[in-house]
């Protein structure tokens, strides 16, 4: 996928600091225009013209330690290819203007304390098995 | 067979007596509360940088035991051991070979994960036929009764560290053949598992999605710093 004239032309494009910074996250070397920034700070960016199909948006998280679902639900439509336009630019995708929305994005909270722990209020349908012998005279 | 007889058998096949399930229960909703106490500590936990949010935590005083990722690193000794954790953790996430044990329908979605359109390569994943050279097993499909010994032999056989993503709702509890005469209601009856991805078959992204948080719990592992606890 990635040359070796390609990476140089795209380390010539974003410096040496930004250079090292993908090669420490995304693992590969890529220039494009930032698209927008998210309330938390994730970077967007989109090169249509270069970059190989499915691979010409990307982002760059403000924190790499968390997963993809910190990217809030417009975002994530633009990022999956499912609109043409960015959250920015597109009301529909605003935050905050559907009444059932809530306020802030949550991002999936799995291994920490707000996790959600299932629990049932039914009856069991089946119950474990006790064998009770009697012993041998 | 008695009723006492059983519901003390299945009291004693608990790892922690019910009981302790009821105060909580029947007290507050504080532990369900999605907010954290401690909004400054956990920086990453609401993503508006500016979050507000303790407006449920207001309700009674807990006391608060820090989670393991929350722990902060004190003294020389624990910054050596967590360089030493983030070195191995690195290694660890960026070369996971799965086992396959793919089962049902559910493989189908675990081989799409390996074509170009996911491309598991670029995330340093390669599919291996032996268990003596992988690190997780993907357990996707239903997991039979004739299977299971198969499945606990091939767990056994994989070398430490080793993890278990469970694919699949077949594979998480038994699914749309849980009350089937001839599955295993779950793979955690066999193996531990670590990530639990959901879905009958979940995509290709819901794997790869597991697989991330897999390598998120990877990050937060600690190695070294468990045995210099004390």
């Amino acid at each position: 996928m990635s040359t070796i004239l390609r990476t140089l032309r795209n380390l010539r494009r974003i410096g040496l600091k930004e250079y090292g910074h993908q090669l420490q996250h995304i693992g590969d070397t890529k220039a494009g225009t930032l698209i927008g920034v998210d309330r938390f700070g994730n970077k967007f960016f989109e090169n249509l013209e270069e970059e190989l199909p499915l691979r010409t948006r990307w982002v760059d998280y403000k924190d790499y330690r968390e997963d993809p679902s910190q990217i809030e639900p417009g975002w994530h439509a633009w990022m999956s290819y499912m609109v043409d336009k960015a959250p920015p630019s597109d009301p529909i995708l605003q935050p905050g203007i559907r009444v059932w929305e809530p306020p802030t994005h949550r991002p999936n909270m799995t291994a920490s304390r707000s996790a959600y722990k299932p629990y049932s209020t039914t009856k069991p349908k089946y119950h474990a098995w006790t064998p009770v012998a009697k012993p041998r005279e | 067979m008695l009723a006492t007889s059983r519901s003390t058998a299945a009291m004693a096949l608990r790892a922690k007596p019910s009981t302790a399930l009821l105060p909580v229960r029947a007290g507050s909703a504080a532990w369900i509360s999605t907010s954290p106490s401690k909004p400054a500590q956990t920086g990453n936990v609401g993503l508006v940088s500016h979050n507000p949010s303790p407006s449920l935590a207001a309700a009674k005083a807990r006391h608060e035991v820090p989670l393991p990722s929350q722990e902060g690193t004190k003294g020389a000794l624990q910054y050596a051991l967590t360089t030493l954790d983030q070195i191995t953790n690195w290694a660890r996430q960026g070369s996971l070979w799965p086992m396959t044990f793919g089962l049902a329908c559910c493989a189908v979605e675990m081989m799409h994960l390996s074509t170009p359109r996911y491309d598991q390569d670029r995330l340093g994943i390669i599919f291996r036929a032996s268990p003596r050279q992988s690190d997780v097993m993907i357990v996707a499909g239903t997991l039979t009764n004739k299977m299971a010994p198969a499945l606990r032999q091939v767990y056994d056989q994989m070398p430490d560290p080793r993890w278990v993503i469970s694919m699949g709702s077949c594979a998480n509890g038994g699914g749309y053949y849980h009350y089937s005469y001839s599955v295993t209601r779950g793979c955690d009856r066999i193996v531990p598992v670590d990530v639990y991805v959901p879905g009958c078959p979940p995509t290709s992204e819901a794997l790869m999605y597991g697989i991330f948080q897999l390598q998120k719990k990877m990050r937060n592992t600690k190695i070294t710093r468990q045995w210099y606890r004390k």
